[in-house]
């Protein structure tokens, strides 16, 4: 073996771990971030503070965390997947006990120096619990009743904790990730095919009831999915960020506004501008251009982790890249839909780039799995 | 899985009769094995790879055409994304026969609080408490600093008022354009226009929706941004409907009525120049419908014209008198034994009063308004004629008149049409319908025997529908409404110069359940003029008229009814444009005054 081909094909180990990481998809994530600085430096009306400095440095902790992660071999990670879920678990229980109440749910930790929101961290360990999972089960049995209720309890178990908190936009994209989990480890077609059946059977019943005598909700709450499902119908409720956005996006146009001169989300008609809605005032200073170029960024992180999870031979490093990019599409992807009127209004926040600490760390340790599985993997 | 046993022996043997190692073999095959196992694990993970990638491929298409639409489209107002952006604001304008507004529309602001803006809630709820003093101060109080993000306090508020509110300058207090709609005459017209409301409410616009009268009937015409500023143009003539409001509440007063209503309709035409019920309402503020348990016809809200069907009485004589002209039956000086005692089965029909007017011609039964010659005509006629002829007049219908409320004003029929009933709907008893209705019938005596169906929008030219009787029929019957008025029941009627021509009619109100009041009556006088070229009819009815004349009550229509509607004639005839006839001076007085 000539030292080129050792040099390829051999696991690299010690600091020369940090040229074989992904390198691309580092550069994307920091200018996805980048992407993210700016626009909390225009919605903060052309200043640092209150929002782009806090979240710059966070952003460096975040890109450390993963370097840090990267490091460790891959198979540390699954070795320790169960207690990372463990200790998700306890961190909801935790947050139920003493966790900060805003914005009418409970949901945060305070450590001091940072608010630790567990549902994030719980998207993670989830992920790779059930990479670890299928990644001992023997591949045979993957599709057998009993071997599917476990991740199935595994799942849901975690989704009912955050659902109660209340988040239904976590609970909603736990429930997607682990779904997407157990269909590339390769679940039977006819498992999802039930449960999609259920779910649109159960949908179907309880709106055709609606009216006649067996009705199953109550009226209230016939009126509250109306409210949610079209909230134009309650205009400065439900619908208000909704109806804000969508101006955003209609006056910013192919071009946009131009940096800094957008009004809706400067003018403080938006309420949550740098938090969920941090994408209407890209849409608006940007236009379209600028709004479908982040589209883009995104698309290529996805695709980027997608090759790491084709390039790597052991299934939970497949699996976590997987996971991980699925939950990150989920991500932005239920956030557009959300501010351009797509998708009801739940908090999901838009990915490296809406302000806030423990979505972007958790994140950002995420990537540093798919590195960590970029870096080690066979070859 | 099934498997090759690991090592039979013959298998065994025959390999190391080759010259091959068996163990060797065996390696081969599970490797082979597991080789294969990876395969088609990778194959499905790639198949469901590909199923992700075609999900991702259609996210990504969905959310970027979205954008693009997004983006593209104009930007546009927050008015047109919020949930005004479906309420079309501008209605058209109502006008008169002569363009004269009627009902527009005008802009005022709504004011609305949105409690997590607010500053000071305890001082905006004072200062809101100060402007509007129907307010309650602890309930602002309670909505302010409660969990409500948006509550409605005044729906509409004057330019005043919205500056007062600005003054507080809380940011929580807001306002929203809101157009309503205006009906700058007031009272005039109310049961025409009816009135309108606010459908969707938006905090940027609101819904005006008709709520009654030809706001109703007309909605989604007034509404259609199609018709542009073209305005709804009805058959009222303004001038003209103030002076009948005006001059019939006056009457309503005097003969001490607690209702009143007259319908003034071009015979040729159909078209209603001037209809109206009291009491009324101001469409500005519709009040509410009354709650149950009250007369609903004791509202100002009940339209006496289209919904006050009662049994109309002698008034529905000339249509017996016409018909049996029409037929051939009689003239009107044919001579009827009026004499009496008449019974149909055990019913016996007996005059006013008891009276006994012996031998009349078909003109004095109308003149002195006979039951029992009536009756005995109804009898020559027989029930089918009589029904074929009045439903030909429209009277067994609600009136095709286009305001919502008429299609309630259904005529109450008998349950059997028997001889019994032929007799009493002959003089007007047992067949209930509206004044509108009435009105309708004597145009089609009016304008020489054809139908016309009453209509408040306006029309150029005779409208006639089909004919009904026979010009000469309509020509003896007019003649005989004419001496009602010279020498009849309806001698108050005379308006000199207009040459009125009518018929009384005095009903007794029935009680809600079954029989008649002894002392309350309805008071109908139906009239048309000029006689000797009919232009208009007017049918006035007063509910429940007295008043004390020559030492008695008087209730009759004679005594209550005609007066009033002789002063409408007098008071619109010039209004209308008709040039009264001047009497043949009497020569003996200009040489008085010559001396």
């Amino acid at each position: 073996m000539s030292y080129l081909e050792h040099n390829l094909k051999s696991t690299p180990s010690g600091l020369r771990k940090f040229l074989f990481m992904n390198w691309p998809l580092t550069l994307l994530l920091i200018s996805v971030a980048s992407v993210g600085f700016l626009m909390l430096y225009s919605v903060a009306g052309g200043s640092f503070t209150p929002w782009a400095e806090p979240q710059m440095k966070r952003f460096a902790l975040g890109l450390a965390v993963m370097m840090v992660v990267a490091m460790v071999p891959i198979w540390f990670w699954r070795n320790m997947s169960v207690v990372a879920y463990l200790t998700s678990i306890a961190l909801l229980f935790a947050v139920e006990l003493v966790g900060t109440v805003g914005m009418g749910a409970q949901r945060w930790i305070d450590l001091g120096f940072m608010r630790l929101q567990p549902s994030e961290l719980m998207k993670v360990t989830l992920v790779m619990l059930l990479a670890a999972y299928y990644d001992w089960l023997p591949a045979k049995r993957t599709s057998r009743p009993i071997w599917v209720i476990l991740p199935v309890l595994l799942i849901l178990f975690p989704t009912f904790m955050v659902l109660r908190q209340p988040d239904l936009g976590t609970a909603i994209l736990l429930l997607a990730a682990g779904g997407a989990m157990m269909f590339f480890a390769g679940v039977h077609w006819a498992y999802f095919g039930a449960v999609i059946a259920a779910g649109v059977g159960l949908v179907a019943a309880v709106f055709n009831s609606r009216g006649t005598d067996w009705q199953l909700l109550k009226d209230y709450q016939y009126r509250r999915i109306d409210t949610f499902l079209d909230p134009s119908t309650d205009p400065l409720g439900a619908g208000y960020h909704i109806t804000q956005s969508k101006i955003a996006l209609g006056s910013g146009g192919w071009s946009g506004r131009g940096f800094m001169q957008g009004t809706q989300s400067r003018l403080n008609f938006l309420p949550e501008k740098h938090t969920d809605f941090i994408f209407t005032t890209l849409a608006e200073e940007f236009g379209f251009v600028g709004g479908f170029s982040l589209l883009a960024l995104y698309t290529l992180i996805i695709i980027f982790c997608v090759a790491t999870a084709l390039a790597t031979r052991d299934r939970f490093s497949s699996l976590v890249t997987l996971g991980i990019a699925v939950n990150f599409f989920l991500f932005f992807a239920v956030n557009m839909s959300m501010v351009m009127g797509l998708a009801p209004v739940v908090g999901v926040p838009l990915p490296m780039v809406s302000y806030g600490g423990s979505a972007m760390l958790v994140l950002l340790a995420a990537f540093g799995l798919v590195q960590s599985a970029h870096i080690h993997r066979a070859r | 899985m099934t498997r090759t046993p690991l090592r039979p022996l013959a298998r065994v043997l025959e390999a190391r009769a080759k010259g091959q190692n068996p163990a060797a073999i065996e390696r081969e095959n599970i490797h082979k094995r597991h080789e294969e196992m990876r395969d088609s694990t990778r194959a499905r993970a790639e198949g469901r790879l590909l199923v992700l990638a075609a999900f991702f491929f259609c996210a990504f298409a969905v959310v970027g055409t979205r954008m693009g639409v997004m983006a593209t489209a104009e930007p546009r107002e927050p008015i047109a994304s919020a949930s005004g952006a479906s309420i079309a604001t501008q209605r058209g304008d109502i006008v008169d026969r002569q363009g004269r507004i009627l009902a527009t529309n005008f802009e005022t602001h709504s004011l609305y609080a949105q409690p997590p803006l607010m500053v000071d809630p305890m001082a905006a709820a004072d200062g809101l408490v100060q402007i509007f003093s129907d307010l309650d101060k602890d309930r602002l109080v309670k909505d302010f600093t409660g969990k409500r993000k948006f509550l409605w306090i005044k729906k509409r508020i004057s330019p005043e008022q919205k500056q007062a509110v600005h003054d507080l300058g809380d940011p929580g207090l807001l306002f929203g354009p809101r157009e309503m709609r205006l009906y700058p005459n007031g009272q005039l017209a109310a049961h025409v226009l009816g009135g309108a409301g606010f459908g969707k409410e938006g905090v940027s616009a609101a819904e005006v929706i008709g709520v009654a009268g030809v706001e109703k009937k007309f909605d989604t015409y007034l509404r259609d941004p199609a018709n542009g500023a073209k305005p709804l143009q009805l058959s009222l003539d303004l001038t003209v409907q103030a002076a009948v409001e005006r001059v019939l509440f006056g009457g309503m007063k005097i003969m001490n009525a607690k209702g009143a209503s007259a319908v003034l309709m071009d015979v040729h035409t159909g078209e209603v120049i001037s209809a109206a019920s009291l009491p009324s309402f101001d469409p500005n503020d519709r009040p509410r419908p009354p709650t149950s348990g009250f007369d609903p016809s004791d509202s100002p809200l009940f339209n006496r014209y289209v919904q006050g069907v009662y049994e109309l009485g002698s008034v529905y004589k000339i249509f017996t008198a016409a018909q049996a002209v029409d037929l051939g039956l009689v003239n009107s000086n044919t001579i009827i034994d009026t004499s009496g005692p008449m019974r149909i089965g055990r019913f016996p029909i007996g005059e006013f009063q008891g009276k006994n007017y012996g031998k009349l011609s078909v003109a004095d039964i109308i003149v002195k308004s006979s039951n029992r010659g009536t009756g005995r005509l109804a009898i020559q006629i027989g029930g089918k004629r009589q029904q074929q002829f009045l439903d030909g007049l429209g009277m067994f219908d609600p009136t095709p008149f286009e305001i919502v409320e008429a299609a309630g004003g259904k005529p109450l029929l008998p349950k059997k049409w028997g001889e019994l009933s032929t007799v009493t709907i002959s003089y007007g008893h047992g067949l209930s319908t509206s004044p509108m209705h009435l009105a309708a019938g004597y145009a089609a005596i009016a304008n020489g025997g054809n139908y016309v169906s009453p209509t408040i929008l306006k029309k150029t030219g005779a409208q006639y529908g089909p004919r009904v009787m026979s010009n000469n029929a309509a020509k003896q019957a007019r003649a005989m409404l004419r001496k009602v008025v010279t020498s009849g029941t309806a001698s108050f009627g005379e308006v000199p110069g207009y040459e009125v021509g009518g018929k009384t009619g005095t009903a007794d109100k029935p009680k809600p359940r079954g029989g008649y009041y002894d002392k309350k009556v309805i008071a109908t006088f139906a009239s048309i003029f000029p006689m000797s070229d009919p232009k208009y009819v007017l049918v006035v009815t007063l509910d429940e008229p007295s008043i004390l004349a020559y030492g008695e009550k008087r209730r009759t229509a004679g005594w209550t009814a005609v007066p009033v509607a002789a002063e409408l004639i007098g008071r619109v005839a010039p209004l209308l444009g008709l040039r009264p006839k001047v009497e043949q001076p009497d020569p003996a007085a200009i040489r008085l005054t010559a001396n």
